[in-house]
Parts: C-alpha cells; structure tokens; sequence
C-alpha cells in the first residue's frame, strides 16, 4: 500500500469484479438491514418475516460465497481487504453456521419467550464481522471486524435478561473481550509506531527488508497482537473466561459462539500470521518466539482443556472446556503449518470439521435443554437412547466425532493435522496432543454412558423436534460421516483456500 | 450382483453391515418382531460365512503373496488408498471370524431380551469391522477399522454386560485407545518416511515393507516405532502386564462379547504383529526377541496361576486366555517357522476353545444366574450332554494329543526350544498349570453329590445348543486330527512372513515339515 497523499478518483469508484466479490458482504448487509427494519413493523408480528429474511440472506451468502470460492484473489479498497479462496471458504463456514445456530434456535426462542427479532439481526451483523474479519489484511479492519463481531456476540451472550447467569456471562466477555481488544489494538498501535504503517503485508515487508526495525518494540508489538488473539480464540492462559461465558449464554448462542466466532478468529490468526512472521523468509528471531509461544500455548492448552473437562458434570461446561482443547489442537497445526507440506490446510480443514460436529451438538443440546437451559447435566440424559434414540445417535455421533474416533470428520481432521505436524517434526508435541486426545475419550464416551446405559429416570418426556431443527441435525450428523469417510474433497478445498491466499 | 468378481474381499467385509441396516427395517417390537431380527441377523452372518467359504476355495496357496486385491485410491494427500488383499494368514482368521459369528448369534437367542434389535446390529458392525481390519492391506485403513471395532465392543459391554459392566467396558475401550493412539503417531512418522524415501507419500502395507529404518539400538527409529506397534498390539494380545483390561472386560460382556471378544479380538493383536510388526521392523524384532519371550513366559505361568484360584467360571476362563495368548508370543518371537505356525494355529485354537468356553458358561449362567464354581457340583448328573461337551473343550484347552490345542503349543514349544531353551523349560509348566486349572475347575463343577438344590432340576443341552457346540467340537478334532487341512494353504505365507521378519532377508526359509533333523 502506498500511502495516500492526494485523493484518487480510482479509489472512489469500483471495477464491476471488485462488486461481484464484495456481494457475499452486501448481501449479508443488505440483509440485516431488511432485517432490522422488518422488525419493527408494528401490525404485523415480526417473528416469522425476520426469520424468513434472516435463513434467506444466509443463504443466499452461502451461495455467492460457494460461487466465489474457486476465484482468485482480488485487492479491495487501497489493500485494506482482500476477497480470495480463503475468505470465501470461511465466509461459507459462518454463514452455515449462522444459518444453523438460527434454524435451531426458532423453537427454543419460542419456548423461553425470548422470540425477540434483535436475536436473528444481531446473528447477522456478528455474522458480517466474521466475514470481514477473515479477509482483512489491515490492522485497522481487522479491529474494527473484530469489534463488530464481538458487540453482536456480547448482546446475544446476554440475551437471556431475566437470567442472572446470562448477565453475568455477557458482562464478564464485554469486560474481557474490551480488555483484550485494547491489547490487540495497542499492540497494532506499536507496530505503526515501528513501521509507519497498518497494513499486515506492510509490516512484514518492512520488518524483512530492514533487520534493524525489528526492535523490542516491534517484538512487543507483535506479541500483544499475538495475545489478543489468543484471547479470542481462549487459548490457556487466557481462557479463564470461556466456560462461564459458554455456560451462562443461551446454548444456541453458545453453539453460534464456538464455532463460528472460533473459525473467524482463527481465520483472521492464520491470515494475519501467514503474512507475518511465521511466514517464509520471515526474520529469525519473531519466528523462533511464535515457534515457543505456540507450543507452550498448544501444550497448556491441550492439557487444560482436556483434565479439566473430565471433571464437569454439565453438558455444556464440559463442551466449553473440550473447546478449549480443540483450540489447543488447532494450535498445533498452528506451530507446524509453515514447515509441513499440507501447511495451514490441515488447520483450516480441523476448523471445519469442528465447526461441524460442535455445531451438531449444541444443535442437540438446544433441543434437549429445558425451561431456562436447565436439563443439560450428566444424568438429565440418563437413557436418552430409550427416550429418542435419534437424538442419542446424533449426539453420539459428534461425540465421537469430537473424541477422533474413525470414521467421523473429527478423525479425518486429526488424522490430517497430526500427520502434517509429525512431517514438521514436532513429534514430541504430537504425542502429547494424542494423549490429550485419549484423556478426552473419558468424558465423552461418559456421555455415551448416560445415554445407553443408564435406565431412563423421570418420566419419558416428549420432546417436540421442530421441522427446522431436524433438518439441522440430519445435515450435521451426514456431514460429518461424510467428511469422515471420503476427506478428500474437504481437504482439496482447505488446500486451494490456503494456497489461494 | 455387482462387481462380485473384482470386489469379492469388499463383499465379504461389508455384507454384515448391509444386513445390519437392513435389519433395523424390521419392527421389532413384540416376541415376533425379535424372532424376526434374531433370524435375520442369523441368516446375514450365515451368508458372509457362505461367502467367506468360497474365499478358502478359491485362494491359491501357490499363487500370489495376496490374492483377491482391490486398490482404490483414498485421500491421496497422504497416500492412504483403499486396499484389500488376503494371504493365508488373514485367510484363517477371517474364517475364523465368520464360522464363530453365527455360533455367537445364535448363542445369545434366548440370553438377549430386551433392545434386541440394537444388539444384533451391533454384532453385524462389529464383524465388518473385524474382517475389515484382517484384510486390509493400507495402514491407514487397518487403523480405521481397527478404532471402528471398539465401539460395538464398547457397547456390546456396556449396555448388555453385568453388574460392573460401565467400568469393565470404559477400562476396555481407554486401554485399547491409549495404545492406538501411539500407534497413529508412529502410522504418520512410517507416511512421512516414506515420502522421504520414496518421494511419495504412502501408507500401503506392501510399500512400507520397502522402508530402510534405522535399527539395532533401543532409541533407534526402529525400535521407537516398534514399540509404539507393539504397545498397541500387546494391548489387545493382551500380554502381561498390559493384560488388566481383559478379565474385566471378559466377566461383564454378554456372551456373545466374550465369545467374539476370546476368539476374534484378541487375534487381532496377533495379527497385528504378523502384518505390520514383525515385517516393517525386522531388527528390532531381533532386537527386542528376549524381552517379549520373557513377558510371553511371564504371561503362560502367571495367567495360569492367577486362573487357578478364580472363584468365578468366566473369570477363570478370562485368565487361562491371557496364558493361551502368552504361548501365541513366544511362538511369534521365536521366529522360525515351527514357532511362527503353531503360534498362529494356537490362535485358531484359542478361538475356538475359549469361544466354546465362553459359550458353555452361558449354557450355565442362563439356567442358574450364578458362574460361581462354588455354587455348582455334581452337574454331570443333572446335564449329561453338557457335561461331555465341556469335557471335550476342556480337554482341547489343555492341549491333549487329538485336540487341536495339543498341536498349537507343541510346534510352539519346539519352536521357542530352538531359541531359548530355559524359557522354554518354564513356559512348559504352564502346560501342567493348565490342566490344573482346567481339570480342578471341571472336576468341582461336574463331579461329586449335588449339593444345592437349584442343581436338581437343570435341563440338558437343547437342539439350539447343540447347534451352537456342535460345530465347534467338530472344529477341536478336526484341527486336532489333520491340522495340515489348515498348514495347507497357510505355509507359503508362513514362509514369507518369516523372510521379510529376519534381519537376513536372503536366507532360505526352512520347511516346516522337511527338516525336522536340524
């Protein structure tokens, strides 16, 4: 990027390519914005239009951004944005997301008279930030996607008002969240400071044309970057504040949260630090600090997550907690992805594979949870396999899936990343991430226990699945056999997505 | 049907499965609905053993190394391919495998009632899922299906086993997964030093034979790989001291579990080691040949010890299999023909025996509800028939001359003798604990006044037991009277096995029948 010293009419103005791959970010929108406006017509109930508007935007997203996906990447606005492969890949994984988390959620709303049309307006705006979180290639959009992201997430964290939990929830990430936003941006502000600009690709290249402006400013710079981020994606040490974020926020919310909102900021991770530093030719010495960092980060991570997991007797605490552990084996494929020859393919590929199975099991989660998110403990699920055997299945599924166990997405996943992270030569970090994994088996096989054989307690319940839901789940529990059985066309796709950034 | 011809292996592997989707069609609801499913699944595991039959006439033992294979490419990203292929030591145990399913099937008629049709799918699974595993012939889809098999198991365990069945099944699948998962890592490292040499990646058993791997030391590549093999291996062996997983898991499974768990999965380890162990490291075999012939010995005479002194049948049943499974290592690690076919034929033999075994103590848990020894006596009395079934599996346990069990740990011992004589010596009195335990064990439950009135009234053997036990006494004469109906078509293998498995891959392999003067 050239600095800008008189105003360019070319600049002002937009090619028709540059608007034919802007249009995922239009459509979205354009569709929050119908959205928004739609609800709040007075005369007639807003609660199925907004709906219709929100599941048809996604979609429509989903499908331009599907459309885009083979195409090459294209400079937006001065460098600030770039749409390409990657971004593209990504935006499909949120906008499916969103699209889910919002079939699922219609009934559950419903019943917890919280059937408010700000809940799918503001899925769609954190959806939008997540977009341009993944194709930011400035500091200064990357912050402001981030932001954009994260004030929808905090609202919708609360969004259970009446609930003392949820509020404490959504304060505890605003406050947090703030924290670690102001960490990142003061981290970008040092790294300005140092070389005169934000662009991402700006910085690399100065910090390789000339050794000297790497100074322990510059260091520091890309650390708080680096932190910030870490946050985000609640990596130990700084994941204290996710299980009661994920336990206090509605569980679609909460299913929303820990996939697509773990996607975006690993999108934005592995874009911004494939440019910078970890990349080739990049200087010695920020490459053998993020190489320390990670891997203390992955190992702390892994163990973490996965021991104190095994502790939880609430469904959706311990599912915060194997989050946590499934962002410590995304930061393995993290600290090999420069040196193996899948590179950050196999992370990405992971990315989507646990979008998948998380997604199908907070599906699952929000269809069994009772009044006020209760009914989601250990025993609440005793014989559930007796009660709707569909739904055991399912659950079992992503759990499996979770756990690595062939022939789900989760193993394929594993399978690929672990593989490219022995090829980096990192086998010490690999067999620490497998025992981890193994450990992991306990609880989720624990679930399976409840489920198939414990004897139904309380009365047989019935539970009403809505068309919408079912529909949800069924794709999940496909996808990830598919994605399972035949990873082939998953990781082709990951593949050209990272290659085409 | 379909590419019967060129996908033969995928037939049989897959043919439980679409009978077990199949099956869940049938309402099964009411007694008619059970019956339905019980047949149904009777007839699938039937026609896979039909279709596996003509798998036997049709291999060629002169022929190639692996016949009937099927290569389809996987993920080519890492080399994984679908590949299938039989040589004569899957042939066995895939035989094995479809001729006991049925047996097990129909053994649990009347012992399975409630959530009768998820049971029999999950058997069906599971026997996909196990001769998936015997004859693949790429690393990575062994692995698959090998992780794919503990879920049923799990299951099986933990939803029709006994009073401690959540933690005997949790024990089970835990142990299993920690040593796979160390097997994976070693998997990715065999891909990637593939690709070093080779310049592809590949995960095809037959390329990675091909490796050079630095061997000969305990931290060299080799060994470190070996071990992490051969952990997971001795794990489903199971060998001492890594057996704690099986009585557990043996006492708590429902019959059928047991039955499939004696005979099937622990072959699996032993498989294991024939195909991927011992051909891919063939130094740190020779490396690592004393210390596992020590373990194996430890096994025979502790698991036959601790056997003695079980008050439960099953329990005793559970650990005479880790000391018939300690025979099965030393006669892998002894490494000369003699010892590697007695050491496979002890395989067959434990599945059928121990799978009998586990069978006739079902006959009895289903009448009295109780496998304590104590609460038995003076059963020949009461159930005559039984009582000479048991005897004659008793018997083939034991390893008396005629029985298929005689033949087995003798090659096996006149095998490991040329290796290492003293271990030999010891390994021996396993033989004599052996029939301690068995015959003591026998001798309190069959013989002497009946002494608890419950014991009065017990029926015989019905026409469905007997159809059970009946081809399974057949199998202990006929592979204790012309074992070489099975050396047949095994030997070539057998030979081959041991040529890629000796660090002087030139040598000729001795016969096993030619040079016995040596």
């Amino acid at each position: 990027m050239e600095p800008l010293k008189t105003i360019r009419p070319e600049l002002l103005t937009m090619s028709e390519e540059q608007i034919r791959v802007l249009m995922p970010y239009f459509v979205v929108f354009g569709g929050a914005i119908v959205a928004m406006l739609g609800s709040v017509l007075k005369k007639l109930s807003p609660k199925w239009p907004v709906f219709i508007i929100t599941l048809a935007t996604l979609f429509a997203g989903v499908w331009v951004s599907i459309g885009l996906i083979p195409e090459g990447p294209v400079t937006l606005f001065n460098g600030m944005m770039a749409a390409d492969s990657f971004s593209n890949f990504f935006n499909t994984v949120f906008l499916l997301a969103a699209a889910l988390s919002v079939m699922v959620s219609f009934r559950y709303l419903d019943r917890e008279g919280l059937q408010l049309p700000e809940y799918n307006v503001l899925i769609l705006f954190s959806v939008l930030g997540m977009m341009l979180l993944a194709s930011a290639l400035d500091f200064i959009v990357l912050f402001i996607a981030l932001e954009l992201m994260s004030l929808a997430v905090y609202v919708l964290v609360g969004f259970r008002r009446a609930d003392r939990r949820s509020n404490e929830a959504a304060m505890k990430y605003f406050i947090l969240g703030s924290a670690a936003s102001a960490v990142l941006l003061y981290g970008t502000a040092l790294l300005y400071g140092c070389t005169g600009t934000t662009a991402i690709k700006g910085v690399v290249h100065l910090a390789q044309a000339e050794p000297a402006a790497v100074t322990p400013v510059f260091v520091l710079g890309v650390a708080m970057v680096v932190f910030g981020f870490l946050f985000k994606v609640a990596a130990a040490p700084f994941h204290m504040w996710m299980p009661d974020v994920y336990e206090g926020a509605p569980v679609p919310v909460t299913g929303f949260m820990t996939t697509g909102l773990k996607a975006a900021a690993f999108a934005a991770f592995f874009r911004v630090f494939i440019n910078l530093g970890l990349a080739q030719g990049a200087t010695e010495v920020v490459q053998r600090h993020f190489h320390d960092i990670f891997w203390v980060c992955a190992v702390l991570t892994m163990v973490i997550g996965n021991f104190v997991a095994l502790t939880q007797t609430n469904l959706k605490r311990m599912l915060a907690y194997s989050s946590i552990a499934h962002t410590g084996y995304l930061l393995v494929g993290f600290v090999t992805g420069t040196r193996s020859e899948l590179g950050f393919a196999a992370g990405t590929m992971y990315v989507v594979a646990y979008a998948i199975m998380n997604l199908g099991a907070f599906a699952v989660l929000t269809l069994l949870s009772g009044k006020d998110d209760s009914g989601l403990n250990l025993h609440d699920l005793s014989g559930l396999s007796r009660r709707h055997p569909i739904l055991a299945f399912a659950l079992s599924v992503f759990l499996l899936s979770m756990a690595g166990i062939p022939p789900t997405a989760g193993f394929a996943a594993k399978y690929l990343l672990f593989s490219s992270a022995v090829q980096a030569g990192e086998i010490s970090l690999v067999v620490i991430a497998v025992l981890c994994s193994a450990v992991s088996v306990y609880y989720y096989l624990r679930v399976l226990v409840y489920m198939y054989m414990h004897e139904p307690i309380g009365s047989p319940q019935t539970l009403r699945v809505s068309i919408w839901a079912g529909v949800a789940v069924a794709a999940m529990v496909v996808l990830t056999l598919q994605v399972g059985l035949i990873p082939e066309r998953m990781v082709n796709i990951a593949k050209k997505a990272v290659i085409g950034m | 049907m379909a590419g019967i011809d060129t996908h033969f292996l995928s037939w049989i592997v897959f043919l439980p499965l679409l009978f077990a989707f199949a099956g869940l069609l049938i309402p099964a609801k009411g007694t008619a609905g059970q019956t339905a499913m019980r047949l149904w699944t009777l007839l699938g595991s039937l026609i896979t053993f039909g279709v596996s039959v003509s798998l036997y006439i049709n291999y060629r033992p002169e022929g190639a190394d692996f016949q009937f294979t099927e290569t389809v490419p996987w993920i080519s990203t890492l080399g994984a391919s679908y590949a299938l292929g039989v040589d004569g030591i899957s042939l066995w145990l895939i035989l094995l495998t479809t001729f006991l399913m049925p047996l097990a099937i129909l053994g649990s008629f009347s012992a399975i009632e409630n959530r009768v049709k998820e049971y029999y799918f999950l058997l069906l699974a599971l026997e996909t899922a196990m001769l998936g595993a015997f004859v693949s012939l790429d690393i990575f889809l062994f692995y698959v299906f090998w992780e794919a098999m503990l879920i049923p198991m799990y299951l099986l365990i933990g939803i029709w086993g006994g009073k401690e069945r959540i933690y005997a099944a949790m024990k089970f699948f835990l142990y299993t997964l920690v040593g796979s998962l160390l097997m994976l890592v070693a998997i990715f490292y065999l891909a990637h030093q593939h690709k070093l040499q080779m310049g592809a990646y590949s995960t095809n058993i037959l390329d990675l034979y091909k490796l050079q791997l630095e061997g000969g030391t305990f931290w060299s590549a080799q060994s470190i790989l070996f071990l992490a093999f051969a952990l997971a291996f001795a794990i489903k062996v199971p060998l001492f001291p890594l057996h704690t997983w099986l009585p557990d898991a043996h006492v708590q499974a429902p019959t059928a579990g047991s039955v499939i768990l004696a005979a099937v999965l622990l072959k699996m380890g032993g498989y294991g080691f024939m195909r991927i162990g011992f051909p891919i490291f063939p130094e740190s075999v020779a490396y690592f040949q004393l210390t596992f012939m020590i373990l194996g010995t430890i096994a025979i005479v502790y698991g036959a010890w601790v056997a003695m002194v079980q008050p439960d049948i099953k329990k005793l049943v559970a650990y005479s299999s880790v000391s018939h499974m300690g025979y099965v290592i030393i006669g892998l690690f002894s490494l000369n023909e003699i010892g590697v076919t007695g050491s496979y034929y002890q395989m067959l033999n434990h599945g059928i025996s121990t799978g009998a075994l586990f069978l006739l103590v079902g006959v009895i848990y289903e009448r009295r509800h109780t496998r304590d020894i104590s609460a038995f006596g003076g059963i020949s009395k009461v159930m005559p028939m039984f009582a000479i079934v048991f005897m004659i599996i008793t018997l083939s346990s034991v390893a008396l001359p005629g029985t298929n069990g005689f033949v087995g740990e003798f090659l096996i011992l006149l095998g490991a003798w040329k290796v290492n004589p003293g271990l030999t010596a010891v390994a021996t009195t396993g033989v004599i604990f052996g029939a301690v335990y068995m015959l003591w064990m026998f001798q309190r439950v069959m013989f002497g006044p009946v002494t608890n009135p419950e014991n009065q009234k017990l029926k015989d053997l019905s026409l469905r037991e007997w159809t059970v036990l009946a081809p399974l006494v057949a199998a202990v004469f006929v592979m204790g009277i012309y074992p070489n109906l099975f050396f047949e078509k095994l030997e070539p293998s057998i030979q081959r096995f041991i040529m890629k498995s000796t660090t002087n891959r030139t040598a000729p392999p001795q016969s096993l029948f030619s040079d016995n003067s040596k």
